[in-house]
């Protein structure tokens, strides 16, 4: 039997999860009334958000030309932030299907999965999907994947996910033109660890690509990195139904169930060889994931109503870990916000992820901080230091030099853009590299720029920009150093860490007074004045004032006005318990996330 | 521990929490005496005190049953000594009927003794809208006890009034206080309100100017900055826009120099918006001693719909006062059934005695007046709550802080902390809350 390991490779929204529930459909995997839309997408908040989160691989059987194939495929999530996640489902095909919507054309993560595709030297089958709808430009857009990534426009198949139309050439095309698995090349046992999830019932389940030798159910497998042993006591696939089998061969896909009680004891990369017969070499793996934003998430504090605890946030916290590998978390405690947990993300998009999954499947309410990047400094004496946290920087005397990362920005925008954008990307400190033609409408610019200037609304204004036209992806080129700076906010004299921020010399005065007058319609007026002042090193950049309050005195306050009175006043009091209290100023927790908020 | 009631909608006026409640308590004599006369011919907007335009023919039916409720109170009053203070506000108290006010006054002299009042020592007071008072009505007064009238000048200014939606002349402010005068009535006030939205400080000043200017005079002022309290029409506008409060900043130099205007013409700042003119007037001060019992926390009887009522009494466990408070329902014909079933009334809110509370009700008011709060007395009953140290703490932050002026046996607002009252009562009040820590 003939075997197929591919993944469908698309930019959010161009139809890749229907396309594969197509695919099934049409090879008699899943029944009409099984076909739930979205198939592959386990997690309510992926078929919520119309995204795939975690990939997922899928065996199906196919008879072409009389033949039957084994088709193994592998979903992959769209966005930019799970690149990595995207790398190493393909390291465990041999082809890749490349999604392109006939409406929206090539867009920055057609190209950047495209890069990530050819890297892993696989074969690529350019799809023109949703050719069913009235704008659909399928001749144009075949154009565009020519010039954009170089694939013959004629190679292009034209296909409808929703209707049907244009999948048996396809299945065919993935029969014909994709290789079969390599041969093996050794008979020691050795898989490829491509993903795994945690099961409440039957432990980690661990996804795997077989390159070379066999797994039997009962064999005692070694985790070749991590050194560990477990006794298999289940194989399967997915068709998409779970379904057992004996054993699994080179070239197949499939899961291992072993009793493993952690996610710790599984890494993504990993080799797995038979304990009595080791493999001599692993498989090459993948560089672990590098968290890139940073924030912290405290519980949020709803006064008496039914705020969340600590404990509760790092139930969640701990539980979702279980099943993304992919976010660190570490304990903090802040002088403004209390206990806490700094998170790690690979970008913002899994941020904002991560955050959603613990509110909705954690049940906790959740105060998130200003997401900052991960910044290297090198000391005086010569060591580098991670800063995830601005308030962890030390003492500038002892800084060598501060660098931050660096991205490599692929933008695609309509022509008529192409201005506004070099103007946005020349305010956030880029550098142009280079301009590159899809059609006659339609160019990729590349910059480099650094991350910690797109982080916080940067697609919010690319998006706007355009009219909703614009797409970007990036990937981190290094690190780079620059006139860079820790501001201090100091609020009635005293130094607020939670606020402090990393900015480039010649944007600090700017952000640093932006900052200021944020917090000042966040902390109310209190009865003495209260300067705000933005400084780098003791030296003030930017200043603001609250004004003490004029009064705060009731005209009216007789016999029959003083039970209301008493509450108002003792509701009051209430009110000033939930706020932190700097310096005998009373800041309310909005004032903390006012760093958020840029501002141009 | 406390007890507070919400209001629940209960058809019949006999399951109703009453007066009664507070008022059986083994408590203090009352010297005190608010009743409140709940008509207006027209609701002004700022105004949240229970009151509504009607026709006479309720009128009757209301003094009726407020005869049987003061009938009830009367052995609440102090026997001995008798009322020391009337006070009689509303609503619009000069519409009642002259009729009614004699059958009124009667009832009064029937059932408590205001031999103080007649003796010159006590007051009396009737507050009078400048455009309802009449010869007639002021006689009658004046020969029912009635001592001393406040009359609601709030501005001369008639684009201010108009805002405030009062309609009388200006000028009739000064006829009433002549009225008052002709009948003998010789303790006699203005309020006045300032802040009022298009109002500037020279405004302000003329308003002064124009009260100070009286003839006859007032020998009390009472100046109030515009508030706007929840569900009255005055908020309402200003959330729909149709006119934008004073400047906090503004407000604070107003009532500055509304301190500092009537103090030159001399009147002293004796609470918060009241002002009392440095003269003797027989019983030696031109204060009103009614408002003080509110200020003071002293124990006073509440009649009509919507009045509130406060007895002190003593509590067992820590030896120190506390008090009992209610309110009547505000609803005219509610009350009036209740009142006619049970001779006390249907209440809307009810506090049952606790040392604590009453303890925090002390600080708030009485921080409100000059004089102060006596230290001494005040430390040694936070001593018997366990909370003295942080009550003389949270004084002593405030003193740092310019509000508080703290002498031998005086706590007292500085002219600054005038400003800050609320601020001022709200962090004494902190420190001896149970759960403060």
């Amino acid at each position: 039997m003939q075997i197929r390991n591919f993944s469908i490779i698309a930019h959010i929204d161009h139809g890749k999860s229907t396309l594969a529930d197509r695919l099934l459909q049409s090879t008699s995997a899943v029944s009409e009334r099984e076909a739930r839309q979205q198939f592959l997408d386990d997690m309510d908040l992926e078929r919520e958000r119309g995204i795939t989160i975690k990939a997922s691989s899928v065996t199906v059987r196919h008879m072409h030309n009389g033949e039957e194939f084994m088709l193994n495929f592998i979903d992959t999530p769209g966005h930019v932030d799970f690149a990595y996640e995207v790398s190493r489902a393909l390291t465990a095909c041999e082809g890749a299907i490349l999604v392109v919507d006939s409406t929206q054309g090539v867009e920055a993560q057609t190209v950047a999965n495209a890069y990530l595709a050819a890297n892993n030297d696989l074969d690529m089958i350019p799809v023109v999907n949703k050719i069913d709808l009235p704008g659909a430009r399928p001749d144009e857009i075949a154009m565009e994947v020519e010039q954009a990534l170089g694939l013959p426009a004629e190679d292009c198949i034209y296909c409808s996910a929703k209707t049907g139309q244009g999948i048996d050439e396809l299945l065919s095309a993935i029969c014909d033109k994709l290789p079969p698995p390599r041969e093996a090349v050794t008979d020691k046992t050795r898989a490829l660890i491509f993903d795994s999830h945690y099961d409440d019932y039957r432990g980690v389940v661990v996804y795997i690509r077989m390159f070379d030798g066999k797994l039997k159910v009962g064999d005692k497998i070694r985790m070749m990195g991590v050194g560990r042993t477990f006794q298999v006591t289940e194989l399967g696939k997915y068709t998409p139904k779970p379904t057992k089998v004996k054993t699994l061969g080179p070239g197949e896909t499939g899961y291992v169930i072993a009793s493993i009680k952690t996610l710790k004891d599984v890494r993504v990369g990993d080799t797995i060889t038979l304990d009595i017969d080791p493999a001599a070499e692993p498989l090459p793996g993948y560089e672990e994931p590098h968290q890139m934003v940073f924030c912290d998430f405290y519980p949020a504090s709803g006064g008496d109503s039914k705020g969340s605890n600590i404990e509760e946030l790092r139930e969640a916290i701990e539980k979702l870990s279980l099943n993304d590998a992919s976010f660190t978390y570490f304990a903090v405690h802040s002088e403004a916000l209390g206990f806490g947990f700094r998170c790690g993300f690979l970008g913002l998009l899994h941020m904002d992820i991560i955050q959603e999954r613990l509110e909705r499947e954690g049940g906790v309410e959740i105060i998130q901080t200003a997401p900052t990047v991960t910044y290297e400094l090198v000391t005086t004496e010569g060591k580098t230091i991670e800063i995830h946290n601005p308030a962890d920087l030390p003492d500038p005397s002892i800084w060598k030099e501060l660098r931050e990362p660096i991205v490599r920005l692929d933008i695609i925008v309509p022509v008529e853009f192409i201005g506004d954008i070099m103007t946005l990307c020349g305010d956030r400190r880029g550098v142009y590299k280079s301009q590159t033609v899809i059609s006659e409408d339609r160019q990729i610019l590349i910059y480099e720029l650094p991350l910690g200037e797109i982080i916080y609304d940067f697609y919010d204004k690319l998006k706007s920009m355009t009219r909703g036209y614009g797409t970007m992806d990036y990937e981190i080129v290094g690190f780079r150093t620059d006139r860079l700076a820790k501001v201090d906010i100091l609020i009635n004299g005293q130094p607020v860490e939670a606020l402090s921020f990393i900015s480039h010399r010649d944007t600090a005065e700017k952000r640093g007074r932006h900052l200021l007058t944020r917090l000042k319609k966040e902390i109310s007026r209190h009865q003495f004045e209260i300067p705000l002042q933005a400084a780098i090193g003791g030296k003030v950049i930017a200043r603001e004032t609250i004004k003490s309050m004029g009064k705060n005195v009731t005209a009216k306050c007789y016999g029959g006005d003083v039970s209301r009175k008493r509450k108002l006043l003792d509701k009051q009091k209430a009110g000033k318990k939930r706020m932190k209290s700097i310096g005998s100023v009373e800041v309310p927790q909005e004032a903390f996330m006012a760093v958020l908020d840029q501002g141009e | 521990m406390a007890t507070h009631i919400e209001p629940i909608p209960i058809l019949s006026s006999t399951q109703r929490h009453s007066a009664a409640e507070a008022l059986d308590l083994p408590h203090e004599p009352a010297k005190s005496l608010y009743i409140h006369v709940p008509f207006c011919f027209h609701k002004c907007h700022y105004c949240d005190f229970y009151s509504f335009v009607d026709s006479q023919d309720r009128q009757e039916a209301f003094v009726a049953s407020l005869q049987r409720e003061l009938a009830a109170l009367a052995p609440h009053a102090d026997a001995a000594s008798g009322l020391n203070t009337v006070f009689i506000g509303g609503g619009t108290p000069s519409l009642l009927r002259p009729d009614l006010w004699r059958c009124l006054l009667a009832t009064l002299d029937d059932h408590f003794k205001l031999d103080a009042i007649r003796r010159g020592e006590g007051e009396f007071t009737v507050e009078c809208n400048p455009e309802t008072v009449s010869p007639e009505l002021m006689t009658i007064l004046a020969g029912g006890a009635v001592n001393r009238v406040s009359v609601g000048a709030q501005s001369f200014n008639l684009v201010h009034l108009k805002t405030l939606e009062r309609w009388h002349e200006p000028r009739n402010v000064q006829r009433a206080l002549q009225l008052a005068a002709d009948a003998g009535i010789e303790r006699r006030s203005v309020d006045l309100i300032y802040a009022i939205p298009g109002q500037t400080l020279a405004d302000v000043a003329t308003d002064l100017d124009t009260a100070l200017a009286l003839d006859p005079g007032v020998e009390h002022v009472s100046a109030y900055c515009l508030t706007y309290e929840p569900n009255t029409a005055m908020t309402k506008r200003v959330e729909r826009g149709d006119f934008t409060p004073i400047d906090e900043d503004l407000c604070a130099e107003m009532q500055t120099l509304v301190n500092e205007t009537l103090n030159r013409a001399g009147f002293d700042r004796y609470e918060v918006s009241n002002f009392a003119k440095r003269i003797s007037n027989g019983s030696g001060s031109a204060q009103s001693q009614h408002n003080l019992a509110y200020w003071r926390n002293d124990s006073w009887l509440a009649a009509g719909p919507s009045a509130s009522g406060h007895v002190v009494t003593r509590d067992e466990t820590t030896g120190i006062p506390a008090g009992a408070r209610w309110k009547n329902v505000p609803r005219l014909s509610d009350w009036m059934d209740g009142v006619n079933a049970t001779a006390a009334s249907p209440v809307i809110d009810l506090e049952l005695p606790d040392p604590r509370r009453t303890f925090t009700e002390r600080l708030m008011m009485g921080i409100r007046l000059a004089e102060g709060l006596p230290a001494s007395d005040l430390l040694k009953q936070a001593e018997a709550l366990n909370s003295a140290p942080k009550l003389q703490a949270a004084a002593q932050r405030l003193q740092g802080q310019g509000h508080l002026q703290i002498e031998v046996d005086r706590w007292r607002l500085t002219e600054q902390g005038f400003l800050f009252a609320d601020g001022v009562a709200s962090e004494l009040m902190d420190a001896v809350r149970l759960d403060a820590s």
